[in-house]
């Protein structure tokens, strides 16, 4: 290298140009290889594994999906909970003899007790043709529709009596109290009531009756399978979620079955303690949550940004009141979340429930943590970022601009909505990405006001009101703090932490993605901005 | 102090270890009929359990399964540690309050303060606190005082002196001179202070204990460090670590943490799972909380206890407590 390229590089700003160049790499690289993890992992977590038969020097043998290959060691999911004291075990590499994929081995994915591995035994026709075929038997699903629909009446009927019930405890309660008269008046009321609800507790006995042959007569269907390495094992057809031959499955076969599993994990419900089935309860939560945020936080901060940037005085007030503002973004999300707790919960929610919903008192209805609290929370907790964002947007809108539109004649009004809003919407926009990205990864100040374990009741129904902001919810972000830091067995739930953590980080994207769009649609519509 | 309230709950346990004892001795004696859960008439509405973290995934999936008998009835599980079941039942924000340790007195007085009576329990599971090891690692077992030296600073225990490696331990070879890596649970927990008191006899921790915001995520640190021992409920078992046995003293023999130990009391660290609720003296019990208890209390909710990894009730205390119920 000659000394005047050397020069160059040191004083002639060469160097700012290379060290530019290396952070911009390192942070593609912690991205990429963050993302990779994940995504790596995420896709592959419920992508249907081949299943070896192991056979061990000492004669032993077990039948599993081989999870991971150590030095000396390798750890081997054996499944069949039921049967086995550990469904994950680790064997020594050297005691294995022999290794095979025989082509007629099972997976059966139970709603109990994990997966089952192993063999189809000699069974009955209609459940040998179903294995064969993936046809269930007639009488099966008639029975299992049949099932749904009693239990809707049960249903019915139970909240009938319940409520039947709770009437009358009241009026006990008002007849015992201190205005006897009126006691009396109720008396008479009531006669009716008990035998009502005595009719309707006789349906309900007969419904039940209905309901047990029904299930009796639906856990006749029993498919008999032997496990690696010879027990015999009957398993109910109404307890299979889906069953496969991984060793049999060609690569698109197994495609086809990895969409079916990515279908249930987005739609259907968490089984076992959240460790198994889909997250859709938690992902309909995260999706609201963002929601009610949003429609929440956004009108309000782009009203305060714009009186900030345009309508308040500059003076030593304005000046505090901004770095307040731009503080209160840096404040930690769990104290927002304090802050929520005792304002909205415990003071709001406490008042709404004493003005409208004082029946139901001790319980409360408002006073407690929920969907409605939560997305309240999380508006604050964004707040300022969407404020400052605006400010600086109108701020970045030439004066000229401004001064042009009022010298036409429009008012101040006019002004703004048609000319200093449309061109700044562009950058409003970015920092209400930033604020909704932040806002549907925030798991802590959730954790206080409302999210729960299990709450498989949706906020959004189709029972009057429709919509239960009172509920309380699920969370992916909560979700996959819960299993991967509770559920009661690590290993077996480890695919679904990485699945759940994938559909978030797809979920953040895709909404950050909408809004980058609505974006760029904005910019283009107002160039006026980029004068 | 957490820890002030923590051990006043152990004498309550104690008194309960020894009711079970009682009442495990007289099941051999009397044959255990079936217990089936029966549908009841009028069960609707919402169920809130707000509680125990140790007891979430037992809660959540007795929820799943009442829910599967009563598809109309609206169940919230939330479980943030023991601490947080007695406000939620004195506020009325949930019907069960699931505690993996017993409510202190304080807690019972300030419930008695808004109801005007007592807390009533309820026994549910048994749990058994096991000493966790890498799969990998040798050792056979370890006695109490052991277990203290290890994780206490002050050894309470009345160890010689305080063990920090595994040599200590009289592990061979390349364990000679490895520093035993400790795996804990946070403060907050039920099972720190559970642990606190019975493993370390009230004494205090050493700082160097990782402590982890989760049961199952001990069992993950020791099963990823081989140099690492922790403790945590045995549902949490997998197959990456190992369950010591432990020696009471240093002559006596040692204990597998299984559930018959824990009954029979051979077993220093078991307990039981309670849930709280509100049941007033005089006036029925509110049916939801009722049917789901009961469904607790049956074969199927204790079959799905088994399935959750914790110990089944013995049958007479289960009968009893139904008796309890009718």
């Amino acid at each position: 290298m000659s000394t005047s390229s050397l020069r160059r590089f040191w004083t002639g700003g060469d160097i700012w140009l290379w060290l530019m160049a290396a952070s911009l790499t390192l942070l593609l690289l912690m991205t990429v290889v963050f993302f990779g993890i994940i995504v790596v992992n995420g896709l592959q977590a419920l992508w249907p594994r081949q299943i070896a038969v192991l056979t061990t020097v000492a004669g032993d043998t077990y039948a599993g999906a081989i999870i991971q290959r150590q030095k000396t060691q390798m750890q081997v999911k054996v499944a069949n909970r039921d049967l086995n004291a550990q469904d994950f075990i680790w064997l020594d590499r050297s005691d294995i003899a022999t290794i095979h994929y025989p082509e007629h081995i099972y997976v059966l994915e139970r709603t109990e007790y994990g997966d089952f591995y192993g063999f189809l035994a000699a069974n009955s026709s209609d459940i040998a043709t179903y294995f064969k075929t993936g046809k269930l038997p007639p009488r099966f699903k008639q029975l299992q529709a049949d099932i749904v629909a009693v239990q809707e009446q049960t249903g019915i009927l139970n909240e009938r009596i319940s409520k039947l019930e709770k009437q009358r405890m009241e009026r006990n309660d008002t007849s015992k109290s201190s205005w006897g008269e009126q006691g009396e008046v109720s008396t008479r009321k009531q006669t009716s009531q008990p035998l009502q609800s005595e009719g309707m507790r006789g349906q309900l006995t007969a419904q039940y009756q209905i309901l047990n042959d029904l299930q009796t007569e639906l856990d006749t269907y029993q498919a008999k399978f032997t496990a690696v390495p010879s027990a015999t094992v009957s398993i109910a057809l109404s307890d299979l979620v889906r069953y496969y031959q991984p060793n049999a499955m060609h690569g698109l076969a197994k495609f086809w079955l990895y969409c079916q599993k990515v279908f249930e994990l987005l739609t259907a419900e968490p089984r076992e303690a959240n460790t198994e089935g889909g997250v859709f309860p938690a992902a309909f939560g995260t999706v609201l949550l963002v929601f009610l945020m949003s429609i929440t936080s956004f009108p309000f901060g782009v009203l305060a940004g714009i009186y900030l940037g345009l309508y308040a005085r500059d003076g030593l007030l304005l000046r505090v009141i901004r770095i307040a503002v731009h503080n209160l973004a840096g404040i930690p999300s769990i104290v927002f979340g304090i802050f929520g707790l005792g304002f909205f919960v415990y003071g709001l929610g406490a008042s709404i429930d004493q003005l409208f919903y004082a029946s139901a008192l001790p319980a409360p209805t408002f006073g407690t943590g929920g969907i409605l609290w939560a997305s309240l929370t999380l508006g604050i907790l964004t707040l300022p970022v969407v404020v400052v964002a605006t400010e600086e947007a109108l701020r970045t809108v030439p004066k000229s601009l401004q001064d042009s539109s009022m010298a036409l004649g429009a008012t101040r009004l006019q002004t703004l909505t048609k000319v200093l809003l449309p061109a700044a919407s562009p950058s409003i926009l970015t920092g209400f990405i930033l604020a909704m990205a932040r806002a549907a990864g925030e798991v802590a100040p959730l954790m206080i006001t409302g999210v729960v374990k299990l709450a498989p009741h949706l906020a959004i129904d189709g029972s009057f009101p429709f919509l239960h902001l009172e509920r309380k919810f699920m969370h992916l972000g909560f979700h996959i703090y819960d299993i991967s830091y509770q559920s009661p067995n690590v290993d077996a739930s480890r695919p679904l932490v990485y699945a759940t953590t994938l559909l978030l980080l797809f979920i953040v994207v895709l909404m950050a993605g909408s809004s980058i769009w609505l974006r760029a649609r904005l910019r283009k519509k107002y160039k006026l901005g980029a004068l | 102090m957490l820890g002030n309230r923590v051990f006043r709950a152990g004498i309550m346990l104690s008194l309960f270890a020894i009711s079970v004892a009682l009442t495990a001795s007289i099941t051999l004696a009397t044959a255990a009929k079936p217990i089936d859960y029966k549908l009841a008439t009028g069960v609707s509405g919402n169920l809130n359990s707000i509680g125990s973290d140790t007891l979430n995934n037992l809660m959540t999936l007795w929820g799943e399964g009442f829910k599967k008998l009563y598809p109309n009835v609206l169940i919230q599980i939330e479980g943030k540690g023991s601490s947080t079941a007695p406000p939620a039942l004195i506020a009325g924000t949930a019907q069960l309050a699931p505690m993996s340790r017993a409510m202190t007195s304080r807690e019972i007085e300030t419930f008695e303060r808004k109801y005007g009576f007592k807390p009533t329990r309820y026994a549910t599971a048994v749990d058994s606190l096991a000493i966790y090891v890498h799969k990998d690692n040798p050792l056979p077992h370890l006695s109490l005082a052991q277990v203290d030296a290890i994780f206490s600073r002050t050894r309470n225990g009345k160890h010689p002196s305080d063990i920090t490696t595994w040599g200590q331990l009289g592990l061979k070879g390349k364990w000679v001179k490895k520093p035993i890596s400790l795996y804990g649970r946070n403060s907050a927990s039920g099972t720190y202070g559970f642990f606190k008191k019975k493993a370390l006899f009230k004494g205090d921790f050493k700082e160097i204990v990782k402590e982890q915001p989760g049961s199952a995520s001990v069992v993950n640190g020791v099963g990823k460090d081989l140099y690492a021992i922790g403790y945590s409920g045995i549902g949490y078992r997998t197959g990456d670590v190992r369950a010591l046995p432990l020696k009471k003293t240093a002559e006596q023999r040692a204990v597998a943490p299984t559930f018959v130990n824990v009954l029979n009391r051979t077993y220093s660290l078991g307990r039981a799972l309670h849930v709280y609720v509100v049941q007033h003296p005089s006036k029925p019990m509110s049916k939801l909380v009722k049917e789901f208890l009961k469904y607790v209390l049956s074969d199927e909710g204790q079959r799905i206890v088994s399935k959750d990894g914790y110990g089944k009730l013995p049958y007479s205390l289960r009968s009893k407590q139904l008796s309890a119920l009718k």
